[in-house]
């Protein structure tokens, strides 16, 4: 015999199951669930990694590992004029595995000798799939060091945001008066401060750490236009027949508010969580670029580390340096947004194909 | 309406009050005070710096500062700024504003017109081949990581094919013996784009009703050649020939961030626009005109982009408030001495006055922008209209 419960279970699974089937049909969606489940398992890969015994700490260590290189160089002069038979222009000389003798101050190799010197920053190689950094780093390390913070930071940063401004929303939706107008013009403000100058106010007078950021977003995310947002949607369940039914039915405030609104809001909710997600590992990556955030390690580091080291501007002759970083953070926060855009075609029924 | 936009007008008032306290007590938590450098100095006696400081009021408590700081907002009186020391705050922000609003004037023309063309074409093509790759396209646009896509450009155009300039908004020693400040010039740019863009606009309004679609073309394609044959009359007569080798080095060093801009920025556009357009086509209205047999162009244009337009324009006017949020990653790249880098340098070197005049700058803009945009969508959505009404 079925219980109530049981029921209601099954109700519910059955729903899931339809939603899911809605959410298979759009390809890009699925592309994009596939995105952020390629770094979901990088960033669990790493500590198993660990663990397990299979990586040494030593080695590996995003931050303070070192990976000894070893490689032959043959010492050469470059010309004083450009071009010559071997080295087209100033850019092309000290070719691969070779070494300017008027960089050599440690050594008094002479022209044409070998040398056998520490390869650093070193090319991908088995040892190191996407090699290392300018300080024998491994760059995949840091790659999947990088896809933990970002998760971190940006789970934890959408869904207290997202808590905030649905139980706002509702409150303003279902008491309305003074609550309402109070938060409305909350809201206003919040929208009305600049987010990355008041990101850097706030990096001069406190210390931000990735979790101290993470709730900075997600506040300012959830007191800002999604509480507007979600009010208006509230409104629209406030006036369904079966709050009426509720209501008549005794049910408290309390109990119609958390058991009725709540539930029918939800949706709206999650895709607010999924698309605040990009945001907020676009501003982590932007902080840490700039050196506004005290952090050992992230993508946006990366990139602000091959900056000041100038490896930028050496163009692809150090590709590992420059590519992985910048295209994680743009394929993660395309993940999210191509999961957020499958959802909304789920969730908003103007928007399905049939 | 004008109740509406009576309550909105008191609404903000309230709010910017607000906006003033709550930054006023952010930059006041930052640690230490704006003098605490000074009793560094051995030199200085005790004395001297609790004069300073009871001359500057920081020993008054905090609510009468923050009242004093709203007076000093309304009497425009911002102190001096610490780095670049004779100078006050306004006149490096009025030094710095046209710089930004030039370049950000230009993207957003042009970022928002491409990203409404792009997005109307991807709602009609929804499923096919082709929307696919330029919905792939704009989405990885939409979150490419900026700066990293900002730096990559700069080494390509700037740096491996050496077509335009790495950063700065001009050559100095081409300025040395000018007899022009780069502050006019920049003005009389943004008034010359100002007025085209106008007239270009007007151009567009009244060729609205024109019912062929091959003479409307031909009518604005005229008119466009008519404005830049005009433009190019314009920059070679009486004083505007003497500014033309300065406008155009500047113009030249503008290129590469503008087109880099656009890039990113067309994305957020296209996309929502093909959002509220799929949305559109659901409605009866477009059944209709199907029945009606009318082409199928022409219900894109006039009948589905038409009322989708509300949407993406009252976004396009919320966007002009992140016009100076997002100019600061651009202008530290591109090496841009705008608005956004001022901000950024006053709160990395302390320069405190700077940064709380730059701060309570942008809210003003945000402000004005948050006013017109409500009003422009009550003004254009019916619905608004009436519910402020009853």
């Amino acid at each position: 015999m079925k219980n109530q419960k049981d029921i209601a279970k099954d109700i519910r699974r059955k729903a899931l199951k339809k939603n899911w089937t809605m959410f298979k049909q759009s390809k890009l969606g699925m592309l994009g669930l596939y995105i952020v489940l390629f770094f979901l398992f990088l960033s669990l890969l790493q500590p198993f990694l660990f663990i397990t015994g299979i990586w040494n700490k030593g080695v590996y260590d995003p931050v303070v590992g070192y990976s000894e290189q070893f490689q032959e160089f043959l010492v050469v002069e470059c010309p004083k004029e450009y071009p010559t038979e071997k080295y087209k222009d100033r850019g092309d000389c000290p070719a691969k595995l070779e070494v300017n003798v008027r960089t050599l101050f440690y050594s008094d190799a002479q022209v044409g000798e070998t040398i056998i010197q520490n390869l650093q920053p070193a090319p991908p190689s088995a040892k190191h799939i996407l090699g290392t950094d300018s300080l024998g780093r491994d760059v995949f390390s840091q790659v999947m060091e990088g896809s933990q913070v970002a998760f971190l930071l940006g789970l934890l940063s959408a869904t207290l945001g997202v808590g905030i401004s649905t139980l706002l929303g509702t409150i303003a939706a279902f008491f309305g008066g003074r609550v309402d107008a109070y938060l409305m013009r909350q809201s206003d403000l919040i929208l009305m401060l600049p987010t990355l100058p008041l990101l850097f106010i706030i990096s001069a007078f406190a210390e931000l750490k990735v979790w101290h950021l993470a709730v900075v977003l997600g506040t300012i995310g959830g007191l800002g236009g999604s509480v507007i947002t979600i009010k208006s949607q509230a409104l629209q369940v406030k006036v369904k027949p079966f709050v009426d039914s509720a209501r008549i039915t005794g049910g408290s405030r309390m109990n119609i508010l958390f058991s009725h609104v709540l539930p029918n809001v939800a949706p709206l909710a999650l895709l607010f969580m999924v698309f605040s997600v990009t945001g907020a590992i676009a501003s982590e990556s932007v902080l840490s670029f700039l050196g506004l955030l005290n952090i050992d390690m992230s993508w946006g580091l990366m990139i602000y580390l091959a900056q000041v080291e100038g490896f930028i501007f050496s163009g692809m002759k150090f590709w590992w340096l420059i590519l992985p970083a910048g295209l994680s953070v743009t394929f993660l926060a395309g993940g999210f947004y191509l999961v957020g855009r499958g959802l909304d075609e789920v969730f908003n029924p103007r928007l399905r194909q049939r | 309406m004008y109740k509406y936009v009576f309550r909105r007008v008191y609404q903000l008032i309230i709010v910017f009050f607000l906006f003033l306290v709550t930054s006023y007590v952010l930059f006041d938590s930052i640690p230490g005070n704006a003098f605490q450098s000074l009793l560094l100095n051995p030199e200085l006696p005790r004395e001297a710096y609790d004069m300073v400081i009871q001359l500057y009021g920081l020993d008054k408590p905090l609510y009468e500062r923050v009242i004093l700081y709203i007076q000093n907002f309304f009497r425009g009186d911002f102190g001096y700024s610490y780095v670049h020391y004779p100078r006050t705050p306004i006149e490096l922000i009025a030094e710095r504003l046209p710089r930004t609003l030039m370049l950000f004037a230009m993207v957003n023309i042009v970022a928002f017109y491409t990203g409404f063309l792009i997005g109307k074409i991807l709602a009609w093509r929804r499923g096919s081949k082709s929307e696919t790759w330029i919905t792939v396209t704009s989405v990885f646009s939409y979150t490419v990581f900026y700066p990293w896509f900002a730096l990559m450009m700069l080494w390509f155009f700037g740096y491996k094919l050496d077509w335009l300039p790495i950063g700065k908004f001009l050559y100095p020693e081409k300025w040395y013996d000018s007899p022009y400040d780069s502050d006019v010039i920049f003005v009389s740019m943004i008034k010359f784009i100002a007025v085209a863009s106008i007239l270009q606009m007007l151009a567009f309004v009244y060729t609205r009703n024109i019912e062929s679609i091959s003479a409307r073309r031909n009518v604005r394609f005229t008119s466009f050649m008519i404005i830049i044959i005009g433009s190019f009359m314009y920059w070679n007569t009486g004083e505007m020939l003497n500014q033309k080798i300065y406008a155009m080095d500047i113009a030249y060093h503008m290129i590469l961030p503008v087109f880099t801009v656009t890039v990113v920025a067309f994305a957020g556009t296209a996309l929502l626009t093909r959002t509220t357009m799929m949305e559109v086509m659901k409605d009866d209205f477009i059944l209709t005109a199907r029945a009606k047999g009318i082409s199928q162009k022409r219900i894109r244009d006039r009948h589905a982009a038409r009322n989708a337009l509300l949407p993406v324009v009252t976004s396009f006017i919320f966007t002009i408030v992140t016009i100076i949020d997002g100019s600061v990653l651009t202008e530290t790249i591109f090496s841009w001495p705008g608005m956004g880098q001022l901000i950024l340098d006053s709160v990395l070197r302390e320069d405190i006055p700077v940064a709380m005049a730059s701060f309570s700058f942008i809210g003003v803009f945000a402000l004005i922008a948050h006013f017109i945009a409500d009003i422009s969508y009550a003004y254009l959505d019916p619905r608004i209209r009436i519910q402020s009404q009853g």
